[in-house]
């Protein structure tokens, strides 16, 4: 790297580590009011229903209770929704999932409000429950939201080129599906609110573990009928979101205000881990088709994809996800002619939205899994497949967006990961070695007459039962919003007398480490110590709104509004520096420890001293520095455009055993090369890509939820399977900097491109490992010793 | 939601017998609470009617380990860190101590106690098992006396053991091992951390020049409740160890765990699964035998 810098790109501990680790750092639960009351929800008790009668009668009277809310006590809107408006914050005419809450009670004892719950007689007429997503769209399926007149959410075309000429030019056409599951966000905070009213009731303030500050402020401006300004939004100490502490969180958030304004008294809302799996929104679970028509070179011709997403009882963030799916789901390949068709349907499930990865780690899982096929199809390396229609500089995406704006880095992944993982190499020796497995032991299920007892060619000898196997994936993915808003971000930097400095920025810390990675940025610019950065929380009455913080996006775009307000004042305090030494025109001074200095360093002045000058000379030493994201275009007919100004690239390379005797995977090292252009902060990016990578396996080997008739089961950690320390071995990130224009020094996206490639890269494993392709996840015990998903369905229950 | 409850902390162990037979109502023991705890929270129908909380976690009386001519004598109070952490239980009863450190997770292991275990009766204990191999008797005490009862008869159903309201178990009595006992512990769960048993196996087997002296074969989380597979020991008993015997004694257990549960959801994968685990697990043994040649 030519690239010099003093701090960018070193190891740098988080500033909140320490209050965390030690339990000092105030979470939203913490905060404390004595005249606080307690928000506890009535929820429905039937998953599809009209609302015929709520009575409160049996608790009306009852000491615990403060007051009751309602749909009637909101002055504003009753329904709210990122993109359509079809979320009630309260239900009052109809039910439409399980989650769903009709009242509040609120009082001074929250154990004694919940034992209040249950005598609320709620009468339904219930209606059918729509559960499969493939029947939604039916002429004799329910609707869920009747107004709609549909229940089709969203529907996104993509056409490029001719697929049926592309078929039929084409050596060999395969046909393959693939399905996913939920995946549960697994916050380990769950969901916490404070509300209280300002002064005299005019305008409301709200803490809480709040991932879009700007976005629940509009929600409650929206709901209390008040103008923005009249909400104040902070965020407390969060403890996780990967884009979970969104809708909910607005909701959450609107509830208390309503509730605060009533009472005049401060309100707390707080959920346990099940009443947080039960109302929160989950990643789609996906039904993907790929019909690819390829040639015996290995070029792909054509592709065909139909994806169907289930978004749910609300849309949410159905509609963006979805479209990401779009733009992505052909993967890093230079195909000529496509056609893609994405669905999000209403059901009466858990709705379903924004978790890392947004609508990109269901089409890769399809995508990458299907590249293998290709090249096990052709009996050809999964490396050779992907370099023969990778994208190069130049190539044109499937939306017919040509990639020259930026650095493709496409073969740069492969290679560095192919290398570091010994790839070919090891995928040649694993598939000898495994050879004469090729499915043999899937268990095949007779018809009734079954007794399951094995034959005696069947029982495997304890040394031939564990498989090893190699995989890899690799990914594009637009960085920020793309087409989907409006992007751009403000930062406030603030110069005290004494050399210390204020930062905040309009985005939000929600555990991914910016507050560390920003302050990191103005001591790169101002050649100052980092311990000099003080970073103030996120209050919306002290930022602009600078849109959501998701998308992979805090580096990218906050990195480049906090450069911008550094160089802003660092121009400021230049001319504070020529003032002093009497210099009459602009000239070289380097910032760095501390110091400027001019020339051979006899002009030199401490960073501190030049602070209290700039001070003292009436200097404006705050300043607010913004970054824009370039334009970008999409024709939603046609999806042709430009959808993102720029992309990163990665590469991750999974090595797993699998125990072929009982289905259980180990995953013994995982392999992550990762474009992010320019690291700000190693031990965050790191950071990053362990904890990405371990959300991917889980995605992959053991995260499900299951609803009957639309009731999660699935309620708590003992259930719900998210992977530990013990099921995942060796991480090894790798950062290749590639040469990018935009973000500070051309730093981009690392979040979510961390997750999305690790359940393609962990099934193409377990292929090599077995011989079997593993198309629905997640591949857990069962999946891999019946090629089904095992579930109490007809056969008597019981827990053996 | 935990209901309001009334919670006693017992002083010894005559105290905690006075409370047992004096009150009536239901009184529940409360050793550690890693099963109580989560089960009131969750509203499972078993704890429904408890009014009251009986807390000996703090009996040291129950926390003792004596070793005697022929058997060791184990607290019931002692929790699996501590179990785990004993080098005189771990020399003796390897197998108790492998199945005890993979058990929940480290924080679930500092309260949980093996007498809890026993009491809870869950089909996925992972503490039963090797002490059905070890063939372990629980000592029960109330205010009219003591008496042991073989672990094997004390289990009575899923959940429920034969222990009367008025009693408590005070120890495990296992008998001592010779040396040519050779075993081992097998646990499959959904993941290797923090996981309940989908199945485990315990296997003991004592050998003189390949013919099969003594053969203990015991599951979990297979059947309702943990047992012994006493016919298929049988099966082995006196037979020449051989690749064939092996594969018919874990034939056995197929068969033998479908008699015991019928036909359920589970079985398309469980019952292959308990054959093959079971068919390494003897293999493994085996071959650590001295001179053994499996194949």
């Amino acid at each position: 790297m030519s690239k010099k810098f003093s701090i960018v790109g070193k190891e740098v501990i988080r500033q909140d580590g320490y209050a965390k680790v030690t339990g000092s750092a105030k979470f939203a639960d913490d905060i404390i009011f004595t005249d606080m009351l307690f928000g506890v929800m009535v929820r429905t008790h039937v998953v599809h229903a009209l609302i015929k009668n709520i009575d409160f009668s049996a608790i009306e009277n009852n000491p615990a209770l403060t007051t009751i809310i309602t749909a009637e006590d909101i002055p504003g809107a009753k329904k709210v929704g990122p993109i359509k408006k079809d979320q009630p914050v309260f239900c009052y005419d109809k039910v439409v999932t399980s989650g769903d809450v009709l009242a509040m009670l609120v009082g001074k004892d929250e154990s004694e409000l919940r034992k209040l719950v249950d005598n609320v007689k709620i009468e339904y007429n219930e209606l059918p429950v729509v559960t499969d997503p493939e029947n939604a769209l039916n002429d004799n399926t329910p609707l869920i939201h009747p107004e709609n007149k549909t229940n089709l959410i969203n529907h996104y075309p993509l056409l490029k080129g001719d697929v049926k000429k592309g078929f039929a030019e084409s050596d060999y056409v395969i046909e393959r599906r693939y399905t996913t599951s939920y995946q549960e966000h697994a916050y380990i905070e769950p969901e916490t609110v404070i509300a209280y009213p300002f002064e005299g009731n005019n305008g409301i303030k709200v803490i809480g573990s709040i991932q879009n500050p700007y976005t629940a402020r509009r929600v409650v401006s929206e709901v209390m009928g008040i103008p923005l300004a009249d909400v104040r939004i902070e965020q407390a100490e969060l403890g996780g979101s990967f884009g979970g502490k969104d809708d909910t969180m607005n909701i959450l958030a609107a509830r208390a205000a309503v509730a605060a304004l009533k009472t005049g008294q401060p309100i707390k809302i707080k959920f346990g881990r099940e009443e947080s799996i039960i109302e929160s929104y989950k990643r789609h679970p996906y039904r993907l088709n790929y019909k690819v028509g390829f040639n015996s070179d290995g070029k792909i011709k054509a592709m065909k994809i139909d994806i169907l997403a289930d978004g749910g009882a609300y849309a949410s963030m159905s509609p963006f996800a979805t479209w990401r799916t779009v733009v992505q789901a052909t993967g890093p390949y230079e195909i000529e002619n496509v056609e893609t068709n994405v669905n999000a349907v209403y059901t009466n499930n858990p709705y379903t939205g924004a978790m890392r990865g947004f609508g990109s780690p269901q089409p890769i899982f399809a995508q990458e899994s299907l590249m293998d096929e290709i090249a096990a199809e052709l009996n050809i390396s999964p490396l050779k497949v992907r370099t023969i229609n990778g994208f190069k500089a130049g190539s044109i995406t499937a939306s017919g967006q040509k990639l020259d704006e930026h650095e493709v880095s496409f073969n740069k992944v492969l290679e560095k990961a192919g290398a570091e993982s010994c790839f070919n190499v090891k995928w040649n020796k694993y598939r000898k070695e495994n050879n004469k497995i090729d499915g043999n032991f899937i268990i095949k299920e007779k018809q009734k007459s079954n007794n399951f007892i094995l034959n005696e060619n069947q029982f495997i000898d304890p040394e031939n039962t564990w498989r090893r196997g190699i995989g890899l994936s690799v990914s594009f993915r637009g960085c920020s919003l793309g087409a989907e808003g409006i992007d751009a971000v403000t930062a406030y930097l603030s110069l005290q007398p004494d050399g210390s400095i204020h930062l905040s920025c309009g985005l939000a810390e929600n555990g991914q480490g910016l507050r560390t990675t920003f302050s990191i940025i103005v001591s790169e610019v101002l050649g100052i110590p980092i311990e000099d950065v003080h970073y103030l929380n996120l209050d919306t009455g002290h930022n602009s709104d600078s849109g959501p913080t998701v998308a992979s996006r805090s580096t990218l775009m906050g990195g480049g509004a906090v450069q911008n307000a550094s160089s802003i004042l660092k121009e400021r305090l230049k001319k504070v520096f020529y003032k002093y030494w009497n210099i009459n025109k602009d000239c070289n001074l380097i910032f760095n420890s501390g110091l400027i200095t001019y020339g051979n360093g006899n002009k030199k002045i401490t960073f501190k001293e030049l602070c209290s000058l700039a001070y003292n000379d009436d200097s404006n030493m705050s300043t607010l520095g913004l970054y824009a994201g370039p334009k970008v275009d999409w024709d939603e007919e046609s999806g042709q455009g430009n959808a993102y100004f720029t992309y990163v690239y990665g590469c991750q390379v999974a090595e797993v055993s699998v125990n072929i005797s009982t289905g259980e995977v180990y995953v013994n090292k995982v392999i992550a090369v990762h474009d992010a252009g320019t690291v700000i902060n190693l031990l965050g990016s790191e950071g990053q890509v362990y904890g990405g990578v371990t959300q991917g396996a889980g995605f992959c080997l053991w995260e499900e939820l299951n609803s009957e008739e639309g009731k999660i089961k699935e309620l708590n950690f003992d259930q719900y399977l998210i992977p530990t320390c013990k099921d995942i071995d060796e991480i090894k990130p790798f950062f290749v900097e590639g040469n990018e224009k935009y973000g500070p020094w051309g730093a981009k996206s690392l979040g979510e491109p961390t997750l999305e490639l690790t359940s393609a890269a962990i099934a193409n494993a377990i292929f090599n490992a077995t011989g079997v392709r593993y198309r629905n996840l997640p591949i857990n015990l069962e999946e891999i010793i019946l090629l089904r998903k095992l579930r109490p369905d007809n056969l008597k229950r019981g827990s053996a | 939601m935990i209901p309001d409850l009334e919670y006693i902390r017992a002083i010894d162990l005559n105290d905690t017998l006075k409370i047992l037979d004096v009150k009536n109502g239901k009184v529940k023991v409360l050793a550690g609470g890693t099963d109580i705890i989560t089960g009131l929270q969750q509203g499972f129908s078993r704890f429904a009617k408890i009014y009251k909380l009986l807390d000996i976690a703090q009996l040291n009386e129950l926390k003792s380990i004596s070793i005697n001519e022929d058997s060791f004598e184990i607290g019931a109070g002692l929790t699996f860190s501590e179990i785990i952490a004993n080098n005189n239980i771990a020399t003796a009863y390897p197998l108790l101590v492998k199945a005890a450190s993979t058990i929940g997770s480290v924080q679930i292991r500092n309260r949980a106690t093996i007498g809890g275990n026993i009491i809870n009766n869950a089909p996925c204990a992972d503490s039963l098992s090797p002490l059905l191999v070890y063939d372990a008797s629980v000592r029960i005490q109330s205010n009219k006396g003591a008496k042991e009862v073989l672990l094997k008869d004390f289990l009575s159903e899923a959940y429920r053991t034969n222990l009367e309201q008025n009693e408590i178990v005070t120890h495990i009595i296992l008998p001592k091992i010779l040396k040519t006992y050779i075993g081992d512990f097998y646990k499959l769960g959904r993941r290797r951390g923090v996981a309940i048993s989908r199945l485990s196996l315990t296997v003991l087997i004592k050998c003189e020049k390949q013919i099969i002296e003594d053969l203990r074969i015991a599951g979990g989380a297979v059947t309702p409740v943990a047992m012994r597979f006493t016919n298929i020991e049988e099966m082995g008993i006196g037979k020449k160890v051989s690749n064939k015997l092996l594969i018919s004694l874990s034939q056995e257990i197929g068969r033998k765990v479908l008699k015991v549960t019928g036909l359920r959801w589970s079985s398309a994968y469980k019952l292959p699964v308990v054959q093959q685990s079971l068919y390494q697990l003897l293999v493994n043994v085996c071959k650590k035998l001295n001179g053994t040649n499996v194949a």
